[in-house]
């Protein structure tokens, strides 16, 4: 793996970019002749954070939490239930579809697939350049230099403009992926498990080349990932996502230190070490992810959680602030509550 | 170690270079060089790729051929062809035909004075009389005739003038009262008066002939004027041009009657005529001699056409032959070339044949130097009603398939991007067109044009419109169903990341996508237009006479002695029809192959 020289260099401002306040995306179940809703997928339940300019915010969490609904809400490509994002104090799901479009160069995303993200059937410059030209980011005449730059900065050679996807293996795809997300200079990219699709070798000359852009561009990300090394490795700050709840939330130093809830906990003992006589220490969740759809009451967790208490299956937890900037979400951490007995042992296991 | 460039690598250069410069890359982060691979320039774009795949498939090419040698047999062959589609040809054939019937004659022929008329009840009313004998008789008109019997066959009929009513007879002298301002001398009532003594009917006197009709007690004397001749003789002129008229035949029947007799004259112009068993044959008599003139007789030969003249020779030997009881005889026909005829009693009548040079419709002749194909049972150039054929049923393909793609895919595609109620609602009218059963309705339209008479061309143009119209679901549903798949795929979710404006999302992102299956879908489809056309035309609701159509020449072999003997007809058209959808098949196939990403190179 590389080195971390370049995460360091990074001019991290205190300003937050985008700002998350409560957002709740629930989709409707419908059934019936007449499509009557019957109930909600609660996908994103009510989330809330900042990232600041130039810094990495990963969020981590198991498939089906919820995060990459929380990336697409955030950029308003699904129109929300409740709560508001903030994209440098402008409220993103007010603006009217001008100021929208206006705006969209500066919110962008990068896919997990880099194969269904770049449309078959357009050479790759049309593919990167074709917003380009639409938002009018540079004049005609710079228009190919600037593209060629580009696609120089993302690691791709300008005659690869010529060609179509199907020609670009996985690693070449996602570098397009990025070139497009690039070339409108966007202050603020989503990256919705970008690397998880390509196998190890090519995951890290992306996320090395996503940290270099950083870096060159000053560029905020929103890293969406189930992978917590890499997102160890490029975040500045981490959320745990769970059932569509942000569980913990703090530093990367700190979450990866002193991991304070149990889901994080569990999460982190699955990382595996590369020393074979290394004795793992694996918290296995029993239990599957409950349906979104109808998440059990309380806190949200508590039916997977080893440290279950009495409380736990009757009050919602709120956020707990543990040292400076870190946030959990548990009863445990629960000044009042904290005397009360666990759950026994037996009890858990059925 | 990884290696996910190796497919993208060429493959015909230095291979194990190639890899060893990616492990390079990768030590030394020289990203950019990683995806060098210059070597290999030539790039494709997928519609470039689809057309190298497309040309790899060898029934592909085969469809493309056929297709394209379609159209130039359709398009061009028509244009080269030195026939039209609807040019009747004909041929001339020796054939027994009616020429002419002969019989004897056993009625009476009228022949009157050009200016009065003798109604059909006169005539009647005229064989009733003689039959009872009665020398008197009425026609509808209340006017009297009176019949002067020459011979059996051949009576004078006068009309009746009264010139005196409620005649008297008194002693010697006579009581009466004029009428008509006739004035009765005393020689004439001497006369009357001498007939009435001796219970006589008539008299002549002056030339004039009387009649007395008793009435009651009292008479009434008319005088009696020639109007008409009834004879059975039939007249036959050696001249085309010959017209006999009542003066004409009144002399000579009456020459004919006259002992001794052997001239008459009609005219000024003198007629010798000699006795021949019962026939008379009559010369004409001028400065310059004799000359044969006509001919009386009791055999009445007609021509099978009229304006067709009979020359007295050919009624002669007719009749000889007849009055012999042959069964042919041989004489000349109307052009003067001796011919052998054929004798046909039936009743009373004798039908003559003979053989016929006649034109006919040049039908259903097998394959030659002139007709490469042979002709259809209109005497039309079969290999030219395939080309014409061949035009209308490629150009109906591509308009209804065009009719359909242009419906199919707003309404389709209106269906997916707007989801929702709109979408219910149009695959709702979706399953209802597939509902329709398409070949009853097609009839029925079919039947109400023939009854509205609507002219081929226009029909044409209604075919192709109720296809296309009852044609559309399936592109419609496609459309559909592609347009809702890509909506959600991520690269359409990219373009609305980047801002892109909804017109290019569908132009540039959507639509090219979905072409790939609409041409697919396009092509087979444009085969079994076809064969429905032909299905139709088939069934005679299709494409009409004179227009061909291959549906339409197949329909002669709904006749089972086509079928049988002349495959000529209906071999090339079902062959045409089943080597186009093939084709149009095959090209279908081979599109969707190389359309298909997944299929092997």
């Amino acid at each position: 793996m590389t080195t971390n020289n370049d995460v360091k260099d990074k001019h991290v401002e205190e300003q937050p970019i985008i700002e998350v306040k409560d957002l709740k995306k629930y989709f409707p179940i419908k059934s019936g002749v007449i499509q009557r809703t019957v109930g909600h997928v609660k996908a994103v339940d009510g989330i809330s954070f900042s990232i600041n300019k130039g810094s990495t915010m990963g969020l981590v969490g198991e498939s089906g939490c919820g995060k990459s609904t929380a990336g697409r809400t955030i950029l308003r490509l699904l129109e929300k239930t409740s709560g508001n994002v903030y994209f440098k104090g402008e409220d993103v799901f007010a603006v009217n579809k001008k100021r929208l479009r206006e705006l969209r160069p500066k919110m962008q995303i990068i896919f997990q697939d880099p194969y269904s993200s770049l449309s078959p059937r357009l050479p790759v410059g049309e593919i990167i350049g074709e917003a380009v030209r639409q938002h009018k980011i540079v004049s005609d005449a710079e228009y190919n230099d600037y593209i060629d730059d580009i696609m120089n900065n993302c690691g791709l050679m300008p005659y690869h403009k010529d060609r179509y996807p199907h020609e670009f293996s996985g690693g070449q795809r996602q570098r397009i992926c990025i070139a497009r997300a690039l070339a409108l200079n966007p202050e603020f990219i989503v990256c919705d498990e970008p690397v998880s699709a390509l196998d190890v070798s090519i995951q890290a000359q992306i996320i090395n080349l996503l940290m270099d852009l950083q870096e060159k561009y000053n560029l905020t990300y929103l890293f969406i990932s189930h992978d917590l090394s890499v997102v160890e490795h490029i975040s500045d700050t981490v959320a745990v996502m769970y059932l569509g709840n942000i569980v913990e939330y703090g530093k990367k130093e700190d979450i990866f230190s002193n991991p304070l809830h149990p889901y994080t906990e569990a999460l982190f003992s699955a990382i595996p070490v590369p020393d074979p006589n290394y004795k793992m220490k694996r918290i296995v969740l029993s239990g599957a992810l409950p349906s979104p759809a109808n998440p059990p009451s309380g806190c949200k967790f508590h039916t997977r959680c080893p440290k279950r208490m009495e409380i736990c299956s009757k009050v919602a937890p709120t956020p707990i602030e543990m040292e400076k900037d870190h946030y959990v979400v548990c009863h445990l951490y629960n000044k009042e509550t904290e005397n009360e007995p666990e759950v026994k042992e037996e009890e858990n296991v059925q | 170690m990884a290696n996910n460039e190796y497919e993208n690598k060429p493959l015909n250069t230095d291979d194990i270079d190639s890899k060893r410069v990616i492990r390079e890359d990768f030590v030394s982060e020289d990203r950019s060089d990683a995806l060098d691979d210059e070597a290999r320039i030539k790039v494709l774009s997928p519609t470039m790729l689809v057309m190298k795949r497309f040309f790899r498939n060898k029934l592909a090419i085969a469809g493309l051929i056929i297709i394209a040698s379609m159209f130039l047999f359709a398009f061009v062959g028509g244009l080269i062809s030195p026939y039209g589609e609807d040019q009747r040809f004909y041929t001339t054939e020796e054939m027994m035909k009616d020429f002419a019937s002969g019989s004897f004659n056993k009625e009476y022929k009228f022949d009157y004075k050009s200016d009065i008329t003798f109604s059909s009840t006169a005539r009647a009313n005229f064989v009733l009389a003689l039959n009872k004998k009665e020398t008197t008789f009425i026609d509808g008109n209340h006017l009297s005739y009176f019949i002067d019997s020459v011979t059996e066959n051949f009576h004078k009929i006068s009309e009746l003038v009264p010139v005196a009513e409620n005649v008297m007879r008194v002693g010697d002298d006579l009581v009466f009262t004029a009428v008509n301002g006739y004035e009765i001398t005393d020689e004439l009532k001497d006369a009357i008066v001498s007939t009435m003594k001796e219970s006589k009917t008539q008299l002549s006197f002056e030339g004039k002939t009387y009649v007395i009709k008793a009435q009651g007690r009292t008479s009434t004397i008319s005088v009696a004027s020639d109007i008409a001749i009834a004879s059975k003789l039939v007249y036959d002129a050696y001249e085309q041009d010959t017209v006999f008229d009542y003066n004409f035949k009144l002399f000579a029947e009456t020459a004919f009657n006259t002992e001794g007799a052997d001239t008459f004259t009609v005219n000024d112009v003198t007629y010798r005529f000699e006795k021949d068993g019962d026939e008379f044959k009559i010369y004409k008599v001028d400065e310059n001699g004799e000359k044969e003139y006509a001919k009386a007789t009791n055999f009445i030969v007609s021509p099978s056409m009229q304006d067709m003249f009979l020359s007295i020779e050919f009624k002669e030997a007719l009749k000889e032959s007849v009055l012999a009881k042959q069964e042919k005889f041989i004489s000349i026909d109307d052009k003067n070339e001796e011919t052998e005829f054929k004798i046909y009693p039936k009743d009373n009548e004798y039908l003559v044949k003979n053989m016929q040079v006649t034109r006919v419709l040049k039908s259903y002749s097998p394959p030659s130097s002139i007709h490469w194909l042979g002709t259809d049972r209109n005497g039309m150039d079969i290999l030219t009603r395939l080309m014409y054929g061949g035009r209308v049923s490629l150009i109906i393909g591509f308009i209804v398939i065009a009719i359909e793609i242009v419906i199919g895919v707003i309404l389709g595609g209106i269906a997916g991007y707007f989801s929702g109620w709109v979408d219910n609602l149009i695959m709702r009218i979706v399953d209802i067109f597939n509902c329709i059963p398409v070949i009853p309705l097609i009839i029925i339209l079919g039947s109400v044009m023939d009854k509205k008479k609507v002219h081929p061309t226009d029909r044409i143009l209604w075919l192709m419109v109720i296809m296309g119209i009852l044609g559309w679901p399936g592109i419609a549903r496609m459309v559909r169903g592609q347009i809702l798949s890509l909506r959600e795929q991520e690269f359409m979710i990219a373009a609305e990341a980047t801002g892109l404006t909804a017109t290019r999302r569908i132009f540039r992102h959507l639509v090219p996508n979905v072409i790939p299956q609409l041409i697919v879908l396009a092509t087979m489809g444009l085969g079994s237009i076809i064969l429905t056309e032909s299905t139709l035309s088939f069934l005679g609701i299709g494409v009409k006479f004179p227009y061909a159509s291959w549906g339409n020449i197949i329909n002669d072999v709904t006749d089972i002695h086509v079928l049988k003997n002349y495959w000529f007809v209906w071999i090339p058209a079902g062959f045409l029809i089943l080597i186009t959808v093939m084709g149009f098949n095959f090209i279908g196939d081979g599109l969707r192959d190389a359309f298909d990403p997944k299929m092997k190179r």
